[in-house]
């Protein structure tokens, strides 16, 4: 069968793109292939590990779970998108290096989009509310106790230094 | 991944004539959380020309309250169900159950014409609906028809939907102030996994606690979702007694045995069906 390549008209991390796609390409595809933005991880490809996870339209999705068509118009937030213009870090990476919450890396980046979600809309969390907002993202070694430290840090860090959370 | 052409259509109406046009070599994707892993495994039929996008028209995705009817768009997502004010009030087990599949980032995407087109038998808005007596309104062209939910499932992943009609809405009763629901599952772990067993039960008593109202669903233990009238039975117009609760729960573990046969599986779900439908039983109902 002959398929016709999409035009796909995306904002990743306030930058807007106009491309050329395969149809049945996902959004985690033209992500990592077309935009070079490797912080998004492949995991299980199956939307059961979260390493995936993007910020789109303010929600945290699987980027596997998406075909590339979908995303059309969307405005989407990767890891790359939370370092500001002088490459200074967001308050949730410093907190993530802080509490030891890096092992790997490899759920990293999803793990930080998923508590920056619940952070816009939650800024003083509990630890059983940042359990549930990260229960989609799966870590296999440094373990969650330092995950779930470092969202708490991130948000005194917050509302402290009343950073506007970015997206 | 398969191969195949993508249409993102303005409205319904677009979809519906592509449906008519294209019929068995189309397919509808809204959250894409079971679609995509299908084309990723190239399990779907070979003749597939195109993938018509759905999860983005406002015409199905809404939730609203018509006279004594909540009404829901087939696109609506999880978790709007979920955190909606109308679910929670009128028919609060489907927003427990909505808040509990899979994972955030699945709650977000899946849709509940979803959840129930893929007709898996663990799907956990299934059971739900079916205590609510839902029916769906099925769209072909500008023709629609209604169906009771429970006469779509006609096997494990299989509904008797036809290639060219689509889910247009999912609509039931609000639920009397008075009746009370409950929602439960049973996982291996705590986030992002199937159902070994979930129960949906909807109760209502009278002044005198006689049971007016009894309606029990489950999911993951019968190949079709379905009623569990038997057990109902039992209750409905008694005043319920703790040996009555244990004998309820006793026959909706007998009934899944006759439905689903002697499986690897059965001398740990047998005890386990009855013992969480007992609890489901204690919280929905006043017992004597």
């Amino acid at each position: 069968m002959v398929t016709k390549k999409i035009e796909l008209n995306i904002k990743v991390n306030n930058k807007d793109y106009k491309l050329l796609v395969s149809p049945n390409k996902r959004l985690l595809d033209v992500l990592r292939e077309d935009l070079g933005l490797n912080g998004v991880k492949e995991g299980c490809g199956i939307g059961e590990c979260g390493a995936c996870t993007i910020v789109m339209n303010g929600k945290n999705i699987c980027s596997c779970m998406v075909l590339a068509g979908q995303a059309e118009g969307a405005e989407i937030i990767t890891i790359e998108g939370l370092t500001g213009p002088e490459g200074e870090l967001h308050p949730l990476q410093e907190a993530f290096m802080e509490t030891g919450a890096v092992q790997c890396g490899f759920c990293t980046p999803g793990m930080i989009l998923s508590s920056l979600v619940l952070l816009r809309n939650n800024p003083s969390p509990t630890k059983e509310e940042i359990r549930a907002a990260i229960s989609g993202n799966f870590c296999r070694c440094t373990g969650y106790q330092q995950i779930i430290e470092a969202v708490q840090l991130a948000a005194e860090k917050m509302r402290k230094g009343g950073v506007k959370v970015n997206g | 991944m398969q191969d195949f052409n993508f249409i993102k259509p303005t409205n319904l109406e677009e979809v519906s004539s592509l449906l008519i046009n294209y019929k068995d070599k189309a397919r509808l994707i809204a959250g894409g959380t079971d679609l995509i892993i299908a084309l990723r495994e190239e399990r779907l039929p070979s003749n597939l020309e195109i993938i018509i996008d759905i999860s983005h028209l406002k015409e199905l995705d809404y939730i609203r309250e018509e006279g004594g009817y909540l009404r829901i768009g087939s696109g609506a997502t999880h978790v709007e169900i979920a955190q909606n004010e109308l679910i929670k009030r009128y028919a609060p087990l489907l927003s427990q159950a909505a808040s509990l599949i899979g994972s955030p980032q699945i709650r977000n995407r899946g849709s509940i014409a979803g959840n129930i087109v893929t007709a898996s038998p663990a799907a956990d808005a299934v059971p739900a609906l079916i205590v609510l007596d839902s029916r769906l309104v099925i769209r072909k062209g500008q023709e629609k028809r209604e169906e009771l939910l429970q006469k779509v499932f006609v096997g494990p992943y299989k509904v008797n939907l036809k290639s060219d009609e689509l889910v247009e809405e999912i609509y039931f009763k609000k639920l009397p102030q008075k009746a009370k629901s409950d929602f439960s599952k049973l996982v291996r772990r705590n986030a992002v996994d199937k159902s070994r067993v979930n129960l949906a039960v909807v109760a209502q008593q009278n002044e005198d606690k006689k049971v007016i109202d009894i309606k029990i669903s489950a999911g993951s233990i019968t190949p079709l979702p379905q009623r569990f009238k038997e057990a109902e039975d039992l209750l409905l117009g008694e005043i319920p007694t703790a040996n009555l609760i244990q004998k309820t729960g006793e026959k909706v573990a007998e009934e899944m045995m006759v439905k689903s046969g002697y499986r690897w599986s059965t001398e740990y779900k047998e005890p386990v069906v009855k013992s969480l439908m007992v609890r489901a039983l204690n919280r929905v109902l006043e017992v004597e």
